[in-house]
């Protein structure tokens, strides 16, 4: 056997040998510590798809800026991201809550989108005692629980961006009665009529209600009620009896892909009326793509927009109009949430979940939808957001060539409410009515 | 006392350890009451409480639609109306869950007394699509009255099963070990202390001949929809104590499909096919999401699982199975391991001597 053979029968000899301790020796690593956060949506969905882009925004914003700061150890951000499937299944909700927090193990949960699910998610949430911070239902039931069962629910609370539903419909009123001023200033319409065109769904109910009752008080001719199926991928003929009903405004309401078709034929057929409400796809730029442009013009509810609401909302919209090619929206709540539940742990200097619950309670954080406090515990909603003037308020968005422009607040009083005089952010443009509809209607006068 | 024991036992041995398909039911069913020893997980204890409620909805599905034949596409207004009756009882009135749910599952009967007889003028696809509709009708009812039923939000709150998950999943599991033992007895066509499920069979097979026969087909089939939307209340309740909410979700399309879809898997007209395919689909699945990769693709392995079995084994799993580790005496019936040559009672031949 030859020298060489011989070394290298040694050297293999040696590995072998030594293999099981190397193997049983893990190397050297720095073991940085985590916050596990469960991110928790319909993933398949774009509200679940949007709240993990904001999760993962934050997240990675956070871990590069070196971490959280607990009790003077720096942790890193860990995301878990959980597919409720809850748009079809509240047990795949309840399923997906409890592997967050039995499987993988998380500190905390961050997500939500139907509310009967985010009602049965709460009672996994209160049964392992682990905050939950719902930033997609908007339902006030959520937080009154909390009044009714302190002990029990208090780990909850609604996140940044989402408001309480009954301030949404206030909203909507605001927007409507921007669009009548503007027919009454441009068009010398003095009672503009309003077409109420919501889809066939019970959340609707009541706002159709509302707004039947509310209009003419308004200063407004209610002129019909249509309500399509929320499904319904023609409304031609819905369309056509508003216009011959002569209504000025269509007051919408749609959360399912009738949106998509109203807002298509609206610009197809360039019916004499503004189309303003809620029509939750408009918030996405994949709506300009499927309307073919065509709903350029309409104006919606959103949470964020492309003007300063606080010095970091523009930078944050930029940022993920840039990563991941789309407006943000739901991703907004979900952005500040993770933010916020940073600084409250900060503040705590630990982990411990009573002591992060005392200071969530005590937020007052600039997130890039607005100011976020929560209301108090002896509010009938606890743990819910504050809404209003110097918190957060929400934004009307108008279609305008492909992009999005904010036209509301607009800085003038809100249903008679002064204190939103003078609460208009930097970069909010005017809001314009439809240039075919001011022809229409100028042309009969 | 010692010859009845050994009486017992040697029925026990005849009864159940001489047929590879009934040790292996005990063994599955000894497993399930072992579960919180083995793997006291949280998570494994959701997810198999929720799979023997769901066993139960199957089951009684697989009780009126495969044996009868009576199609019901709409097997989720059963549990839907205990689910509710449930819920309102406990959250309006306060009553405990021992009552709520015996009370659901008699609302259960009467649901499906109100389905069951318009149905008897109906067959088919006929039936199918008017058994489709009885839920949507359901949620329309839901919806008009939101302050009693909490409309879109249905009722939450509902007071839980008992103190702890352990508990829990042990209540779960003796309601749905008992039940299905009863559909089972009463859908065996060799039993000899209840006749229903020959007559069932019959009923299913040609119903003219069946009355012509002098069964009173119009009275049995009532029965069915009467127990199946008994027992398929029993899960519906059991459901609203275990999720502690009520609400529309359990009414929809998805959630009437459910249970056809576990059953054709297991095995159709079997009782027992129902279950089998619920204990191994539902905790597949949602083990299968434990992956991030699996949580995306789960669907996708479900259907690919489902035109598998389909393929393969149309019959279902359950059937394919027995058909490869049973065989039945042609002489006298019994059924014997497969390994046998000879039949273990009247020693005849199991197959024909090449």
């Amino acid at each position: 056997m030859s020298r060489q053979v011989k070394v290298m029968l040694a050297v293999v000899a040696m590995l072998v040998v030594l293999m099981p301790v190397l193997v049983a020796c893990p190397p050297v690593v720095e073991e940085v510590p985590t916050i596990r956060i469960g991110i928790i949506g319909p993933m398949k969905f774009t509200v679940g798809e949007h709240t993990w882009w904001g999760a993962q925004m934050a997240a990675d914003e956070i871990n590069a800026a070196g971490g959280v700061n607990v009790g003077g150890v720096m942790h890193q951000i860990e995301l878990f991201k959980a597919d409720s499937n809850e748009l079809l299944s509240v047990v795949d909700a309840v399923s997906a809550m409890e592997r967050l927090i039995t499987v993988d193990e998380v500190d905390f949960v961050i997500g939500g989108a139907r509310t009967e699910a985010v009602l049965a998610k709460q009672e996994v949430m209160a049964d392992h005692g682990v905050i939950f911070i719902n930033v997609g239902s908007a339902h006030p039931e959520q937080c009154m629980r909390l009044a009714a069962d302190y002990e029990r629910y208090r780990y909850f609370f609604r996140g940044a961006a989402v408001v309480n539903s009954r301030y949404l419909g206030k909203m909507i009123f605001a927007l409507v009665d921007m669009v009548a001023g503007e027919i009454r200033q441009e068009l010398g319409i003095e009672t503009p009529k309003v077409a109420i065109m919501m889809e066939k769904a019970v959340w609707t109910d009541p706002i159709v209600a509302a707004a039947q009752a509310k209009l003419p008080k308004m200063g407004m001719e209610v002129v019909g009620v249509w309500r399509p199926s929320p499904i319904a991928a023609d409304v031609t003929a819905e369309l056509t009896a508003i216009k011959d009903a002569g209504a000025h405004i269509i007051m919408t309401a749609y959360l399912g892909p009738v949106g998509v078709t109203a807002s298509r034929q609206w610009g197809e057929l360039e019916i004499p009326a503004a189309k303003v409400g809620i029509n939750t796809d408009a918030q996405s730029k994949r709506h300009w793509v499927a309307t073919g442009g065509k709903v350029e013009w309409e104006v919606t509810f959103n949470f964020i927009g492309p003007v300063e609401i606080t010095p970091k909302t523009i930078p944050f919209y930029t940022r993920f109009l840039e990563r991941f090619g789309d407006f943000p929206y739901y991703s907004a709540g979900v952005y500040d949430s993770i933010y916020l539940l940073k600084e409250a742990i900060e503040r705590a200097g630990t982990l411990e979940t009573y002591a992060v619950i005392d200071e969530l309670k005590k937020t007052d954080f600039l997130g890039v939808g607005g100011r976020v406090v929560f209301t108090g515990i002896d509010s009938p909603y606890p743990h819910d957001l504050v809404w209003g003037p110097g918190y957060i308020t929400g934004l009307g968005i108008q279609w305008r060539d492909g992009e999005l422009v904010v036209v509301w607040p607009d800085g003038r009083a809100v249903l008679g409410d002064k204190a939103w005089e003078g609460i208009r952010f930097e970069g909010t443009v005017d809001y314009k009515l439809p240039p075919w509809m001011v022809e229409f209607w100028k042309g009969r006068q | 006392m010692g010859s009845y024991l050994y009486r017992l036992y040697r029925g026990f041995q005849g009864e159940i350890l001489a047929v590879p398909g009934r040790v292996i039911a005990l063994i599955f069913v000894t497993l399930l009451f072992l579960l919180p020893h083995i793997i006291p997980h949280p998570l494994v204890l959701k997810i198999f409480s929720l799979a023997a409620l769901f066993a139960i909805f199957a089951a009684s599905w697989d009780f009126l639609s495969g044996f009868t034949g009576q199609l019901n596409l709409g097997h989720a207004l059963f549990f839907g109306v205990s689910a509710y009756s449930a819920a309102l009882l406990n959250v309006h009135l306060g009553v405990p869950p021992w009552a709520t749910i015996p009370i659901g599952a008699i609302a259960g009967v009467i649901a499906g007394l109100l389905v069951g007889i318009p149905a008897l003028r109906l067959r088919g696809f006929y039936l199918a699509l008017v058994t489709l509709a009885f839920p949507i009708i359901l949620i329309g009812v839901i919806f008009v009255f939101p302050d009693i039923t909490g409309g879109e939000l249905g009722l939450f709150g509902v007071d839980r099963l008992s103190g702890s998950r352990v508990l829990d999943y042990y209540i779960i599991l003796l309601v749905a070990t008992a039940s299905i033992l009863v559909m089972w007895k009463l859908t065996d066509g060799r039993s000899k202390i209840v006749r229903t499920g020959v007559i069932l069979h019959a009923i299913r097979e040609d119903e003219i001949t069946a009355r012509a026969s002098g069964i009173n087909t119009v009275r049995y089939k009532l029965m069915v929809f009467s127990i199946s939307g008994f027992f398929a209340g029993v899960a519906g309740g059991l459901y609203a104590h275990y999720i502690r909410i009520a609400g529309p979700s359990i009414l929809e399309l998805f959630f009437s499909f459910q249970p056809i879809i576990w059953t054709i898997f297991g095995g159709i007209v079997t009782i027992y096919g129902a279950v089998a395919g619920v204990f191994i689909l539902y905790p597949l699945v949602e083990l299968v999401r434990l992956h991030p990769v699996g949580e995306i693709y789960r669907i996708v392995l479900m259907v690919l699982i489902l035109i598998v079995v389909l393929l393969f084994m149309p019959q279902g799993i359950t059937r394919w199975v027995r058909d490869h580790i049973e065989e039945i005496c042609p002489r006298c019936k019994l059924i014997n391991i497969r390994t046998r040559r000879y039949c273990r009672a009247c020693r005849a031949p199991l197959r024909a001597e090449k």
